[in-house]
């Protein structure tokens, strides 16, 4: 079984749609339960017991994780200086305690079998430090340097944990960007273009195949950088 | 079901021997798990913890190693084998 993070909409749900095509069985897990085509349990990432009480009952059932994808994230494309502390919080609790919380959760059910993969999200804004974003970049930052020593701690049991960092991808996420916005960051990827889900989807497949075997503690930027 | 502490302590202390290499080592209460002159790695000490954590499971049970002061030298559980068994059935206790 694939554990997705964010399963309900944006990316989370184009990678849920996209195993579940390929014939995996999928758990998503998500704030909100919509009718899906595949299972999807509540689930607030910034809570550590909640994500807790979900991979204890995972691992009574003797359910075998294979892989854990954390999609779950938010946005808020404001300036620090005029972000409010509550959506700072918010930001920075989802994104970044969310992704800890649930590797912490779920990563000891793939412990036990000595192999798994993990798959985290940053975004390009990272490596670009877009202006206007400075503490959603903060949020993904963590991601990413959680992401690099995780690897090395989850080498030992035979899991490894890459990173996707996307570029501005047609999702919820970006409403209330305008077009002028993303060529703004496009234009600064080696491929100048916005990328669909589904390329995301591809990347995630890649990752989660045997021959991925060699790559761990990697952030791969969708479109180069 | 009543904990029996003699056998939780037991098992506490088969898991810590079986993942030592040197199998002629004794454990004892004064065991020392976590730093200096520690027997175990922290990857090993990973390892106790998810062994724990399925007996536990067949004793109906949590085992929660993740506590504040899992990895505090001064207050740990994981200072000695004893500290270890003796949380670890403190644990089994307050189920509810």
């Amino acid at each position: 079984m694939i554990i997705v993070t964010g399963a309900s909409r944006g990316l989370g749900k184009a990678i849920c749609e996209r195993l579940i095509a390929k014939g995996t069985q999928v758990l998503g897990l998500s704030r909100s339960c919509s009718p899906s085509a595949y299972p999807i349990v509540g689930c607030d990432v910034t809570s550590y017991e909640n994500i807790k009480a979900i991979a204890a009952d995972l691992r009574k059932k003797g359910v075998v994780v294979e892989a854990l994808i954390n999609a779950a994230g938010i946005a808020s494309m404001n300036l620090a200086v005029t972000t409010p502390p509550d959506v700072a919080r918010k930001i920075i609790e989802t994104n970044l305690l969310g992704t800890i919380f649930s590797c912490q959760s779920f990563s000891p059910i793939m412990m036990r079998k000595k192999s798994g993969c993990i798959i985290n999200f940053s975004t390009i804004a990272v490596a670009l430090g877009l202006k206007g974003e400075a503490i959603y970049v903060a949020s993904k930052a963590g991601v990413e340097g959680f992401s690099r020593a995780f690897a090395r701690e989850m080498a030992d049991f035979g899991i490894r944990v890459n990173c996707i960092a996307p570029g501005p991808i047609d999702t919820d996420l970006l409403k209330g960007v305008t077009k002028q916005q993303i060529h703004k960051i496009t234009e600064q990827q080696i491929f100048q273009k916005q990328f669909e889900p589904d390329a995301i989807c591809d990347l995630v497949e890649m990752l989660l195949d045997s021959k991925s075997q060699s790559i761990t503690g990697q952030v791969i930027h969708v479109g180069g950088v | 079901m009543t904990i029996d502490s003699t056998e939780l302590k037991n098992k506490v202390f088969k898991s810590i021997k079986s993942l030592l290499k040197d199998q002629s080592i004794n454990i004892s209460d004064d065991t020392a798990l976590l730093g200096h002159g520690s027997l175990l790695d922290s990857m090993r000490l990973v390892e106790l913890c998810l062994m724990l954590e399925d007996i536990a499971s067949d004793h109906h049970f949590e085992f929660d190693w993740t506590s504040d002061v899992a990895m505090s030298r001064s207050r740990s559980m994981f200072r000695t084998a004893g500290t270890l068994s003796a949380t670890f059935i403190e644990q089994g206790q307050k189920k509810p």
